[in-house]
């Protein structure tokens, strides 16, 4: 009862701060850049640059290969800056590739360098009248690429295909789907604006509350100080889960699975609450915790670029906990997302929570006068 | 209702007390006055007895309660007045003391009452963000009588208050006492210890330096005094001489028959003159 009170009081109070409406204008910022600026897929087509140096004939045979799956069934003449120079190029596009076709090797290879295509190639015939085939690569490509670009043409094709036809495919899981590129944001602005904002906003209202000394007023009451905490995880956990749906629902609409998200949302905020009234009371105002929240946020802000980067993942990210909320955000949204993957993070947080919350109530205990 | 032995506290646990080997006793239904210069350990000792500092060393029982294993139920005996006042500055005092009161398990007094009582009626509904040093301090006493304590503290309840309202206050203090409500004060200032209390313990540099009565302590330290004031080669001199003291007295009757004497009455000593002469020490 005492609680529900401390409770009523503080989203009183809150929503006569500025503090409350930060994360929900937050997220309707962030809601807006989501739906206007990130295209739903990051990644547009595969680009080709292409010369080549063959008889008149045989450049038709593949614009006639290609015109069957272009677009509009037809080939655009355009041309394509770069740097300084003007190119004239032939476009085609099908629903997969670009196509551009280039005048000389000049343009092949200045192309390859300022627009980073997939591929840049020439094409020529050598005296024996036998195709040649020269690439130009950015230099982050696998030796896998290379070698496959070596024996792609060394080999004959048909035999190739074969051998790829009769390889057995077995998938493991079916139903498995995969996230837009504007889908596959949300999980790190869930973990950021919902339940990372929660460390620093708490702390900066346990902050008015010392420079107030209301922490003293509470503490002469026959109510507990670990109720007063919980209050204010309480409004955290409310505002953090608005302002998450209100970026989830717009972007997701049913998709997602709500109940289960909502747990992590409760449960990864309770633990970032927790760890923020823990930080908060080791100072006296935000300024001197300015620094140590900061240096948190970093931390945790790291696990943001293996997710977007695959490539890149050392073994201690993981150990950072914005790494499963990351991925456990993302099991929500999926279609067939892994639910287990999602519990168990939450129990995680949960249990981690609980402990900074026990540190957090014996130390404020502690520091009531201070 | 307060029993405290040997209390000591070290705030950086370095050997340097703010509080020292203090022992003291408060029987129910009296008005304990704390008095003591500024840093002499007067709110350590509040805090220490309200939990708000954690016990280090020594006993203190509070209301019946052991504070080494604080209770929250204590709490719905006692009511504290800070020395700051600390009230939630974004609510109308209405709303603050509102909001207090859902804080206790006993009955409560009504907001409005105490508002009115302390002068703050017709400032319920305004934030208390927008209230003067003074009303937020009477706030802050008003909010300490909600839960009818039975064992009140009150640090510094006159601090920054006009005269008149530093004798409203007074009177509510005497009044809450007449009712059978026991209290703690601490104060620096000497004139409402007098008025209030039925007991004093001086304090000065982290120790009880004695614990009796105003009206004892006056009858023993307090010789009995005479203010005179003469004209002496055409210049006004002023004295303060003892009515007890051998040279002070042969000193008056050449004074009374030497020169034209303009006033003269007798007077108490104040509590004040005898802390300095007890303690040697201001009270500034
Ligand atoms: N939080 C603290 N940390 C360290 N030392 C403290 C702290 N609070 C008080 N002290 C020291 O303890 C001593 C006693 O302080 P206390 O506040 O009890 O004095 P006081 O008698 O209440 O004075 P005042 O009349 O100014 O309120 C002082 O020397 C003070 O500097
Ligand atoms: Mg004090």
């Amino acid at each position: 009862m005492k609680l529900w009170h401390s409770f009523i009081k503080e989203l009183k109070l809150s929503s006569r701060g500025f503090y409350f409406y930060i994360e929900l204008v937050m997220a309707i910022i962030l809601l807006v850049v989501v739906l206007l600026v990130i295209p739903a897929e990051f990644v547009s087509k595969d680009t080709e640059y292409l010369y080549f140096d063959l008889p008149e004939e045989m450049i038709n045979e593949y614009r006639k290969d290609i015109l069957e799956e272009d677009l509009d069934g037809k080939a655009e003449f355009i041309k394509i800056k770069s740097g300084k120079d003007l190119f004239p190029v032939e476009f085609y596009e099908t629903d997969k590739k670009k196509y551009y076709f280039v005048e000389d090797e000049t343009a092949a290879i200045q192309l390859a360098e300022t627009e980073r295509p997939l591929v840049s190639a020439v094409m020529s015939l050598d005296d024996a009248s036998s195709i040649h085939y020269k690439y130009y690569l950015q230099g982050y490509e696998s030796e896998r690429l290379k070698n496959l670009y070596l024996v792609i043409h060394n080999r004959d094709l048909n035999l190739l295909k074969e051998e790829m036809d009769n390889q057995v495919v077995r998938s493991l899981s079916t139903g498995y789907s995969e996230l837009t590129d504007r889908e596959n944001v949300l999980p790190v602005l869930l973990t950021f604006n919902g339940s990372l904002m929660g460390l620093f906003i708490i702390a900066a209202y346990i902050f008015l509350d010392k420079q107030e000394g209301i922490i003293k007023a509470y503490a002469v009451t026959a109510s507990s100080v670990w109720q007063y905490l919980m209050s204010k995880v309480g409004i955290i956990l409310v505002t953090s889960t608005l302002a998450s749906f209100i970026i989830v629902i717009p972007v997701m609409g049913l998709q997602p699975n709500y109940p289960l998200m909502l747990l992590l949302l409760i449960t990864s905020g309770f633990f970032a609450s927790s760890l923020g009234l823990v930080v908060a009371s080791f100072y006296k105002n935000m300024m001197q915790a300015f620094s140590a929240v900061y240096l948190l946020m970093i931390v945790m802000i790291l696990p943001n670029i293996a997710y977007f980067i695959s490539s890149w993942e050392p073994i201690w990210i993981k150990v950072i906990p914005t790494y499963p909320l990351i991925q456990g955000f993302k099991e929500t949204i999926l279609v067939n997302g892994d639910t287990s993957y999602t519990l168990m993070v939450s129990l995680g947080f949960l249990v981690v929570g609980l402990l900074l919350f026990l540190i957090a109530n014996k130390r404020y205990k502690k520091t009531l006068a201070v | 209702m307060i029993e405290v032995s040997n209390l000591y506290h070290s705030y950086n646990k370095d050997g340097k007390f703010a509080v020292k080997d203090v022992s003291f006793e408060v029987k129910e239904g009296e008005i304990f006055g704390f008095l003591g210069p500024s840093g002499a350990g007067k709110s350590t000792t509040q805090n220490i007895l309200t939990g708000l500092l954690q016990l280090q060393q020594g006993n203190v029982i509070v209301a019946g309660y052991d504070v080494k294993a604080i209770s929250n139920k204590m709490f719905n005996k006692i009511g504290m007045s800070f020395e700051q006042s600390n009230v939630y500055s974004k609510m109308s005092a209405k709303e603050n003391l509102d909001f207090y009161r859902k804080l206790f398990d006993v009955k409560t007094r009504e907001p409005e009452e105490l508002l009115e009582l302390v002068g703050l009626g017709d400032k319920a509904n305004v934030r208390a963000g927008e209230f003067s040093k003074g009303m937020k301090h009477r706030l802050t006493f008003a909010r300490s009588m909600i839960n009818n304590p039975l064992l009140w503290f009150l640090d510094e309840p006159t601090t920054g208050l006009d005269p008149a309202i530093a004798s409203e206050i007074k009177d509510i203090i005497k009044a809450e006492n007449k009712k059978g409500v026991t209290v703690f004060l601490t104060t620096h200032n000497m004139y409402i210890a007098d008025d209030l209390c039925d007991r004093v313990a001086f304090i000065v540099d982290a120790e009880i330096k004695l614990i009796d009565s105003p009206k004892n302590l006056k009858l023993q330290y307090g010789d009995k005094l005479v203010e005179i004031e003469y004209i002496k080669d055409g210049e006004t001199l002023k004295e303060t001489l003892s009515t007890i003291q051998e040279d002070d007295l042969k000193h008056l009757q050449d004074i009374i028959g030497k020169y034209e004497v303009q006033t003269m009455h007798t007077k108490e000593a104040t509590l004040e003159e005898i802390f300095i002469k007890v303690t040697g020490r201001g009270l500034a």
